[in-house]
């Protein structure tokens, strides 16, 4: 049966505001679980530590109907017949006891990215990997967290591991549950088998599901999937919505060819930005000046009929602007940034692409042009009019000419190096704002050498024990989050800390339970203190034995250290929502 | 990868129970049989590649429970369907009556755009039993009642000796083929800025 996904008896949890601690288990959630249950009778939803919703309808109810001892035959999951294939059908069996295992052990997770800045390093390999790979793979088995996007008439669109013809079983299984459950007039929404749960997220025509052992929180997989969902329209609209209307065997791969590395990096993002789950964007830190020059030239373009200019720096927004009007999501944002770079072809040439933005139309296309005026930092000027390529080719050589005059292009460049706040620059004695206007870069210039200065501070992080925070600005739609430094160095314990992030997150945003406030929480890893107010959210993460009142005061601290540097590290006055 | 397209075909294969729909799939695919019955619950999925006309193909199998308990399935289950393969035992009359059924329930669930032209392949299993001896339903009739319901292409099998089972299937990959020929063109919209009634993010209205 579905268990709760409770934090372990071991935290000391405690909450200093009236309400009380958010159980992590959605009553509605419960239901679906059970709903299933009821309906095979006997209960093996939860048992099954096989993953694959596979066995859940299917199984549960070969097993009360056979006399003899079952083995798992049915179902795109089963050893024996999942999958089959000319010249390989025979081997499945033998497959099960040999390799996979050392592959498994490794982070199959594929979080390898550089340490500091977060964005993916050279390291992590786009596209899909481990194609050769279906579901009678015991490693494709083993994978923690899977994808997959598939019609409503159960022909596989995309999987994050292995090859979807081949997986086309597995697809019809995930259909077939899905159906079973339509057909008794509900909707499914969660499995819990085991350690896994297997998320299902219908629209229309498209069906998300996503299969993972990793403890996120069912609302936070949910999220994923939304996004999964945004990315996909953003490359090919609501339109697709129309194909299935007339022809329900519509197969839309093709309409996706070559987005395999689209998919696959914002999956990895769930990693490692912050974005994801925040839904607000983050800025390169800059000069205050340095980003109105940017934004000056932006909004002259923006005048001359583009609907929104931004140059961004990897997935940082350097500057930002829209038509009168016209708003942007933080969502949007994301996913079209993460469209640009994570195709190749943007970067070796201008480009003119259609595109369409999920949560501003999600019916229609927009045109973007895409410019990278280095490796890292890139322009895009949306607009409406299929045939604006060259009115928007001059407005980016005007662009270009003002930035390089004003040398906001190096200043790009200095900022990506520098970083951005680090703990161990919290100022332990705040002094009134006005005697301190630049206090980001002034500290910059104190600490000169970066080597001598980290290795004087490894496993100590910030003054009392602060590791990590994140500053979200509500009325902006932005956040700050500080550079990782010791003891948080390494990509695992990175990932690690969004998912507690993640999971706090989650726990402050329960509609049913909350909304709170404040949350104090300690486990074996960190101290998680989370402070909500109408104007922002802080989430810092603390050494295990940080002392209450201190992580209290200090957070405090950083709420006061982002006020003196705002000017620094948001886009002021630019709100999405505000113009 | 600059991959070929690949096309994808589901089919969906109904009959009474017991007249070997798994033990045809499994002879098809696996290449194995068993004289062992064992119900299908729900149903089961398997996929296969084939080569037609060097173009290469997955079928996607839906092999379904002939029992009447399991219909409740439902619509999901044969939406988008490209072929349907009706399978009836020869031994068994009642199967083969029972075709017409399965004809029209498949029809009313799937509601395919163009029924009368819709890719149906009939397959008489179990031609081997007792040499033929206990045969009865013969093979001029049921050419008759695929003739009657517009030409569905005909093979009689023995999914137990392999006979016909890789010829039925190769038929069954090209009319499901021909059927997905005419794919829906994707015409997406541009934005109008001018159109007022644009849906918009929420939160900027003021």
């Amino acid at each position: 049966m579905s268990t709760s996904s409770s934090s372990p008896s071991s935290d000391e949890e405690l909450i200093f505001n009236p309400n009380p601690i958010p159980k992590p288990i959605d009553d509605e959630l419960t239901l679906a679980s059970l709903t299933l249950t009821e309906s095979n009778g006997n209960g093996s939803v939860g048992e099954s530590d096989r993953y694959g919703g596979a066995g859940v309808v299917l199984e549960a109810e070969r097993e009360g109907e056979r006399e003899g001892p079952s083995s798992p035959s049915s179902s795109g999951y089963a050893g024996e017949r999942g999958s089959s294939s000319e010249g390989t059908s025979n081997s499945r069996i033998g497959d099960e006891d040999d390799d996979g295992i050392q592959e498994v052990i490794n982070d199959h997770d594929g979080f390898v990215d550089g340490v500091g800045d977060s964005s993916p390093s050279p390291s992590w390999v786009p596209g899909k990997r481990h194609v050769d790979e279906d579901d009678a793979s015991i490693s494709w088995r083993k994978r923690k967290k899977h994808f997959f996007i598939l019609s409503h008439s159960g022909k596989p669109i995309y999987s994050r591991y292995g090859d979807e013809h081949k997986l086309a079983g597995f697809s019809a299984t995930l259909q077939a549950i899905i159906s079973f459950v339509e057909n008794g007039k509900d909707r499914i929404k969660l499995v819990r088998a085991g350690k896994h749960q297997v998320v299902f997220l219908i629209k229309g025509p498209i069906y998300l599901v996503c299969i993972s052992c990793t403890e996120e929180s069912y609302e936070s997989l949910r999220g994923q999937l939304e996004l999964l969902y945004g990315q996909m329209i953003l490359i090919l609209t609501k339109s697709v919505n129309r194909c299935f209307e007339k022809n329900p065997k519509f197969d839309m791969t093709p309409l996706l060819g070559g987005t395999d590395v689209v998919f696959s990096s914002l999956i990895h993002s769930f990693n490692w930005n912050p974005a994801t789950f925040l839904h607000a964007y983050t800025c390169l830190p800059l000069a205050y000046a340095t980003r109105q020059a940017a934004g000056a030239v932006l909004q002259d373009v923006a005048d001359s009929g583009v609907l929104f200019a931004l140059l961004m720096c990897k997935c940082k927004v350097v500057s930002l602007v829209g038509a009168q009007k016209a708003s942007l999501h933080p969502d949007d944002m994301l996913l079209l940034s993460n469209f640009v770079m994570s195709s190749e072809s943007f970067r070796t040439s201008e480009s003119f692409s259609p595109i369409c933005l999920p949560r501003y139309n999600p019916t229609a296309f927009l045109y973007a042009y895409v410019h990278y005026f280095d490796a890292d930092t890139y322009l895009m000027l949306l607009t409406t009019s299929s045939d604006a390529f060259y009115h928007l080719k001059d407005c980016r050589i005007r662009i270009e000419q003002v930035l390089l005059r004003s040398n906001v292009l190096s200043e790009v460049q200095r900022s990506m190096l520098e970083g951005g706040m680090r703990v161990e620059d919290l100022p332990v004695d705040p002094l009134p704002r006005s005697s301190m206007p630049h206090r980001l870069s002034q500290q910059r210039i104190l600490t000169q050498s970066p080597e001598i200065f980290s290795e004087s501070i490894v496993g100590i992080g910030g003054p009392t024990g602060l590791w990590h925070f994140i500053y979200r600005s509500i009325y902006l739609d932005q956040y700050v989050s500080s550079d990782f430094s010791p003891p948080i160095s390494s990509p695992q314990q990175q990932k690690r800390l969004y998912r507690a992030y993640q999971k706090l997150y989650c726990s402050m945003h329960d509609k049913g339970i909350g909304p709170h406030k404040t949350q104090f929480r300690r486990d074996e890893n960190y101290v998680l203190l989370c402070w909500v107010t109408q104007d922002f959210e802080l989430y810092a993460a603390f050494d295990p034995l940080a002392d209450k009142a201190v992580a209290i005061k200090t957070c405090n601290r950083v709420c006061q250290w982002v006020k003196d540097v705002e000017n620094e590290i948001f886009l002021q006055g630019a709100s999405p929502f505000s113009w | 990868m600059p991959s070929r397209r690949r096309t994808l075909l589901k089919v969906i294969i109904l009959g009474d129970s017991g007249v070997g729909k798994t033990s045809l799939m499994n002879q098809y695919v696996n290449k194995k049989f068993s004289n062992q019955y064992k119900a299908t619950i729900g149903a089961d999925f398997l996929t296969k590649e084939v080569q037609f006309e060097d173009r290469l193909f997955t079928l996607q199998i839906w092999d379904t429970a002939g029992q009447e308990r399991f219909q409740s399935l439902g619509v999901a289950f044969y939406r988008g369907a490209d072929c349907c393969v009706l399978v009836y035992d020869v031994n068994s009359m009642k199967s083969f009556d029972n075709l017409n059924n399965w004809r029209e329930e498949f029809l009313i669930q799937a509601s395919p755009s163009d029924p009368d032209n819709f890719p149906f392949v009939v397959l008489g299993n179990k031609i081997d039993v007792d040499g033929g001896n206990s045969r009865v339903v013969s093979e001029k009739k049921a050419r008759a009642w695929c003739a009657s319901k517009g030409n569905i292409p005909y093979f009689e099998t023995s999914a137990k000796e392999g006979i016909n089972v890789e010829e039925a299937f190769q038929c069954i990959a090209k009319n499901a083929l021909k059927s997905g020929e005419e794919e829906e063109i994707y015409l997406p919209d541009t934005i109008d800025v001018g159109n007022s009634s644009q849906p918009r993010s929420s939160g900027c209205e003021c």
